[in-house]
């Protein structure tokens, strides 16, 4: 079944970019991966889906019921944590936890507690006083505490420590083996990679891609910027599985798919003053993408 | 129920320092009554004597202000004002402000409707504008009785307070109207006070001259002008239909408007 189904959206806002003709669908009990470099759409793509703004056409459904027709009741059992944390101020972390849970028809007590003690959260701080990292800690509990069925997360990771952020896919882990369904966008690859079935990428509105993660790691780019004591060939690194190359002075950078034995081989061959292995940014694999597409 | 109760809260200490102001504004311009009663009807020449432009910006129009609900009516005036710009700004913000603090994704990605929201917002708003009413009709019984020598005028304040609380819910849904229509957030408190401004200036200028009239239509500050009301003795139902029209178009725009556009986030 699919919890998610979005058919043909498109959102546009006069002069700023939107979102154009953006479909996918996430099934149930998988975490799905929305990335994309900020303002691709994600959030407007999300927003659209809990019925904050309307879209411009197209359409999208949540356990299988238009998601603005019936917006209260599938909120019932979405859990969303938005990524610009926003609170009222005045409150303490206790009576806006107790508000949220107000909404939902059962006793959310027990699990609001639980949520509190893994993420290490004060109730009986006063939003105002709290740093980024706490306000965003005090979203997600609110947003897991009636223990939905779908979890809409945008950017969940900003302003959270790596302790933090490791705690908070542990508990994400544990909610999805549970059955929760998880929509999780974000700009950093790696941890969508860690976590997520299948990923959607957004860039300037569209979706340009829709694989599995199990693919795209087959798909395991490498950075490679090797500088050379003397100038060498420029065609030296032109082996199959090498994109992107870039040769200035000594210095050449490629990005590389395959066997990294073979490259390997193959530096060892020239004298290297210096040499860095890095794992690709979004921009640059999006940018492969591109090159591909040509 | 949740979204009211949090709002009775968020409002209640503005609203206790607007009835602690209304309270103030009447005790102690009754107590100037005293010393003015003492000198007879030389403050009624003297008023007379002013320029009639004077005494319209001043709210006295034709009150006879040796008597002490005349000169109630004055107060009336100002109290009116007060009345109307708590009323206004409340609504205004009472729907702006999830948007301006942006929690908006945070509430409405509550399992609740939007026309759900706009009513509990509502139901408090009207809870508060009530009890800003009985706080002036309280002190208004109480410091014109004190100062009264004995006249009793509570018929008449009531009669003043029941045109004040139309007008209050006019004002109301003044300002939760712009606040549903208006996608700028920013511009939604000073919008909404602006047009109390203007059709507060029109009810002055009615008073200057005869042939604006018929502005009067225009500013439901003439509806319930303190004058009229303590002449009459009864609420005009002209007016009176009027402004159940006001009331009811605002709120059906407010609804329709804040269903139909895209929430600021």
């Amino acid at each position: 079944m699919n919890v998610i189904e979005i058919n043909n959206l498109t959102k546009n806002y006069g002069n700023a970019r939107g979102i154009t003709d953006v479909s996918f669908t996430v099934e149930e009990g998988e975490i799905f991966g929305f990335i994309g470099p900020n303002g691709a759409g994600k959030s407007t793509t999300i927003r659209t889906l809990l019925s904050l703004i309307y879209p411009t056409s197209g359409s999208a459904t949540i356990f299988g019921k238009d998601c603005i027709k019936y917006a209260p009741e599938i909120k019932k059992e979405i859990g969303y944590l938005p990524s610009e944390v926003f609170y009222y101020n005045n409150m303490k972390v206790i009576d806006l936890l107790k508000y949220s849970a107000s909404f939902y028809k059962k006793d959310c007590t027990k699990r609001m507690i639980e949520l509190a003690e893994i993420m290490n959260l004060d109730l009986n701080k006063k939003i105002e006083d709290l740093s980024l990292g706490n306000k965003k800690k005090v979203g997600i509990v609110q947003g897991l505490l009636h223990q939905p069925k779908l979890i809409i997360l945008d950017e969940p990771t900003s302003g959270l420590d790596p302790l933090m952020q490791q705690k908070f896919f542990d508990l994400l882990e544990a909610e999805n083996k549970k059955g929760a369904t998880i929509l999780f966008s974000s700009h950093i690859l790696t941890e969508v990679q860690r976590l997520c079935d299948r990923v959607a990428i957004i860039k300037e509105g569209k979706i340009i891609k829709l694989e599995k993660i199990s693919t795209l790691k087959e798909n395991n780019y490498k950075k490679f910027k090797i500088q050379t004591t003397s100038g060498i060939d420029e065609n030296f690194f032109n082996l199959s599985g090498v994109n992107n190359l870039n040769k200035k002075d000594n210095i050449i950078s490629f990005l590389f798919r395959g066997n990294i034995n073979t490259i390997m081989k193959k530096i060892s061959d020239i004298e290297i003053a210096n040499l860095w292995v890095e794992e690709p940014n979004l921009e640059e694999i999006f940018m492969h993408y591109y090159v591909k597409e040509d | 129920m949740n979204v009211f109760i949090i709002e009775m809260k968020a409002h209640r200490k503005s609203l206790i320092i607007w009835c602690i102001g209304v309270i103030m504004m009447v005790g102690s311009s009754m107590a100037k009554y005293v010393g003015m009663s003492l000198s007879g009807g030389s403050m009624n020449e003297f008023m007379d004597s002013l320029p009639k432009s004077l005494q319209a910006i001043w709210g006295l129009g034709s009150l006879d202000l040796s008597t002490v609900i005349g000169y109630y009516g004055v107060i009336f005036f100002y109290l009116l004002l007060m009345a109307t710009i708590h009323a206004v700004m409340l609504g205004a913000n009472i729907i702006s402000k999830e948007e301006r603090d942006k929690t908006t994704e945070f509430l409405l990605a509550k399992p609740i409707s939007r026309n759900a929201v706009i009513t509990s917002k509502l139901m408090a708003s009207i809870i508060n504008i009530v009890i800003f009413n009985i706080v002036t009709l309280v002190s208004s019984i109480l410091f014109v009785n004190q100062y009264g020598n004995g006249a009793s005028v509570t018929a008449e304040i009531l009669l003043l307070m029941a045109g004040m609380f139309i007008l209050q819910l006019i004002f109301l849904f003044i300002g939760t109207a712009v606040a549903a229509v208006s996608n700028n957030v920013k511009i939604v408190t000073s919008l909404s006070t602006g047009i109390l401004l203007i059709t507060f200036m029109f009810s002055v200028i009615v008073d200057l001259s005869e042939k604006l009239e018929i502005l009067k239509y225009f500013t439901p500050f003439k509806y319930y002008d303190a004058k009229n009301l303590l002449q009459d003795g009864h609420l005009d139902p002209v007016f009176l239909v009027l402004s159940i029209g006001i009331i009811v178009t605002l709120s059906i725009v407010t609804y329709l408007f804040y269903n139909k556009r895209d929430l600021n986030t």
